[in-house]
């Protein structure tokens, strides 16, 4: 949820039940003043209705407002309000009213005096009253929201720009990350902070980087040398023995370097270090290769089968692009079985390489780890290295063996 | 053929030249960036074989001074970096090929041998060993004057060796120069094999002499013994 949602729909939510709250409050607040209104009112009138009753001697009945009527003596009963329904003349509805009833001695009589006033009316006025408060409330509370929301907009647009900036920031640009700077201090303090930290992690990074092409440049040299050397031993006259120590000894310095060379290749594909710089037809692509291995798939009697639909075109590295199918055939090949089978497929976003091999122990889950070796003599980072660039160009990759090992590339679907 | 190594390693400029010397090249060496320059600007030579990283400079920028002086010398960077942008750098600069440490003498040799073929058209494309001969130029191979009729694989196979006679070539050199070192082969030689079986029956064919022999089942070497 963004920012500015959350702000907006608590603030809504806050206003609801302010105005909920405040329009019930108000509600039984007018009903309660203007009910002792009215008992007052009833008893300024009773009052008078005395003083008549005792100058005159006269009995007034005007129903439903006034009832007297004589008693013989007093009941116990006290002074007392009622809120009573009854009949009205003309459309024989209930209507609410207040009755004041006392029972008082004028003039050596007793009296039983009821007081009644029509409640209907003043309920009618509470609840406009209470509804127009309700109307300027939300009135009111709708403009302050939209006014808000629109200088929330414009004070967070730059805020927006910002983090376009910072979410398309690339460690091997050579540029500084440029943030809009706004008259807020606290977006100001965000975007230095941020501008130190990514120049601070370019330079880190530019530092790992340097590191690790020096140590590669260290460790290849003396390799060089020593295999240099090897190799000029090898050609004096040698029994079995020694040629084949030498031979060895050649090879494990080999597999170092080798080993040596793709890790840090690993690591350019991680730090996304290759351009994107050719649209690769794989179909294209992988004939080509086929021929390349022709050598390779004819020492081992494998049998190609080429299957394509519709060509799977994608812009990326060619070099990226070559390795990736490199891995795949030598992978294909070297699992394989004498005489087995290879079946490449071509389809609109999809590319798959199905192979006949032994049953392994790998799933789709490990077998793209690094070092993750079944039988073969290889170093295990091929398919590491095809998993970081199908990483790397928004592509899946996924592993599935059934009667022939299968590895399926498609493009992902945002 | 006169070389100009161009190496900050004692050792590794000591070993090219002992090697380049046995194989017949005239070589001087460098193993700074201010020797390098100095020697450009003075003397004339075929092939220049440069490392890019010296401690006083960048080996690239001494590739604007082989523009300048050195129109005819082939260029063969050698660099421990297999970084991308340095292979098109030097490519684009001018180089004529590039080599990553760590690399054979038999490699390194052929890649002289191209590019001196593809600088000097002056007979320099003619190699002969015996009754075989083959024409660079032409691609053609023929044994007792007759042509014989060779896949491209075999051709590079035949030319390698010729290149590189007398040497022991183990299966992984051979490998390494047949196919890209990034095709991970490590698992089945056998297609080397199957390659200088075909040449063999071919060259037997056309009445030449095996000269092809197998050391201990690990390596090959052409030569006449």
């Amino acid at each position: 949820m963004k920012f500015l949602d959350k702000v907006n729909r608590n603030s809504f939510i806050l206003l609801t039940i302010i105005l909920i709250v405040s329009s019930i409050a108000g509600y039984f607040v007018l009903r309660h003043v203007i009910l002792s209104e009215t008992k007052e009112s009833l008893i300024e009138k009773e009052i008078l209705l005395r003083k008549q009753i005792a100058e005159t001697g006269e009995i007034l009945n005007l129903y439903p407002s006034i009832e007297v009527e004589k008693l013989s003596r007093l009941t116990s009963k006290g002074p007392e309000f009622r809120e009573i329904m009854l009949p009205d003349d003309n459309e024989n509805e209930l209507e609410p009213y207040l009755e004041y009833s006392i029972e008082q001695k004028i003039a050596d009589t007793y009296y039983s005096i009821k007081l009644r006033q029509s409640v209907f009316e003043n309920e009618d006025l509470v609840i406009i009253l209470a509804f127009s408060l309700f109307v300027i409330l939300s009135v009111s509370f709708g403009i302050s929201f939209f006014i808000n929301r629109s200088t929330n907009k414009t004070i967070w647009a730059d805020f927006e720009r910002n983090l376009q900036t910072i979410e398309h920031f690339n460690f091997s640009d050579k540029k500084k990350i440029e943030l809009l700077s706004s008259d807020i201090e606290e977006f100001d303090r965000l975007n230095r902070v941020i501008e130190y930290l990514t120049e601070k992690l370019k330079a880190d990074y530019r530092s790992l980087k340097e590191f690790t092409e020096n140590a590669s440049h260290e460790i290849q040299t003396p390799l060089a040398i020593a295999l240099l050397n090897l190799d000029e031993i090898l050609q004096h006259n040698l029994d079995k023995e020694d040629f084949k120590k030498k031979i060895t000894i050649i090879n494990a310095l080999k597999r170092l370097s080798m080993l040596n060379q793709s890790l840090i290749l690993l690591a350019k594909i991680e730090n996304r270090q290759f351009k994107a710089d050719k649209l690769i037809s794989f179909k294209d692509a992988l004939h080509r290769k086929i021929e390349e291995f022709a050598a390779f798939l004819e020492s081992k009697k494998l049998h190609v089968e080429l299957k394509f639909e519709q060509d799977f075109m994608l812009k990326m590295n060619g070099e990226l692009a070559d390795l990736l199918l490199n891995n795949l055939l030598s992978n294909a090949i070297n699992h394989n079985l004498i005489g087995g089978n290879i079946q490449v497929t071509v389809r609109l976003n999809e590319l798959k390489i199905c192979n006949t091999g032994e049953t392994n122990s790998m799933t789709d889950a490990t077998i793209f780890n690094r070092f993750a070796k079944g039988k073969s003599k290889s170093y295990g980072l091929g398919l590491a290295m095809v998993k970081n660039i199908c990483d790397t160009h928004d592509l899946e990759i996924h592993y599935a063996k059934d009667k022939l090992h299968c590895f399926t590339i498609n493009k992902k679907i945002n | 053929m006169k070389i100009l190594i161009v190496e900050d390693e004692i050792d590794l400029l000591i070993t090219l030249s002992n090697y380049l010397v046995k194989e017949n090249y005239i070589c001087e060496l460098a193993d700074n960036f201010q020797k390098a320059d100095e020697k450009l600007s003075i003397y004339d030579y075929d092939i220049i074989l440069l490392d890019i990283m010296l401690p006083d400079g960048n080996g690239l920028d001494l590739l604007k001074t082989i523009k300048k002086y050195q129109i005819k010398a082939g260029v063969i960077i050698l660099s421990a970096k297999n970084s991308l942008d340095d292979k098109i750098n030097g490519l684009d600069l001018g180089a004529d090929d590039y080599l990553t440490k760590p690399f054979q003498l038999s490699e390194m040799n052929a890649r002289i041998k191209a590019v001196l073929r593809r600088r000097h058209f002056d007979g320099s494309n003619m190699l002969t060993f015996q009754e075989i001969s083959i024409d660079t130029v032409g691609k053609s191979v023929t044994v007792h004057g007759k042509e014989l009729i060779l896949t491209a694989k075999e051709y590079d196979l035949l030319l390698f060796f010729l290149i590189n006679k007398n040497r022991v070539l183990t299966k992984e050199v051979i490998a390494e120069h047949l196919w890209a070192d990034n095709i991970d082969m490590a698992d089945n030689f056998d297609f080397i094999y199957t390659h200088l079986n075909n040449i063999r029956k071919k060259i037997k064919h056309a009445g030449g002499n095996d000269y092809i022999k197998t050391i201990y089942g690990m390596g090959y070497k052409f030569s006449e013994r």
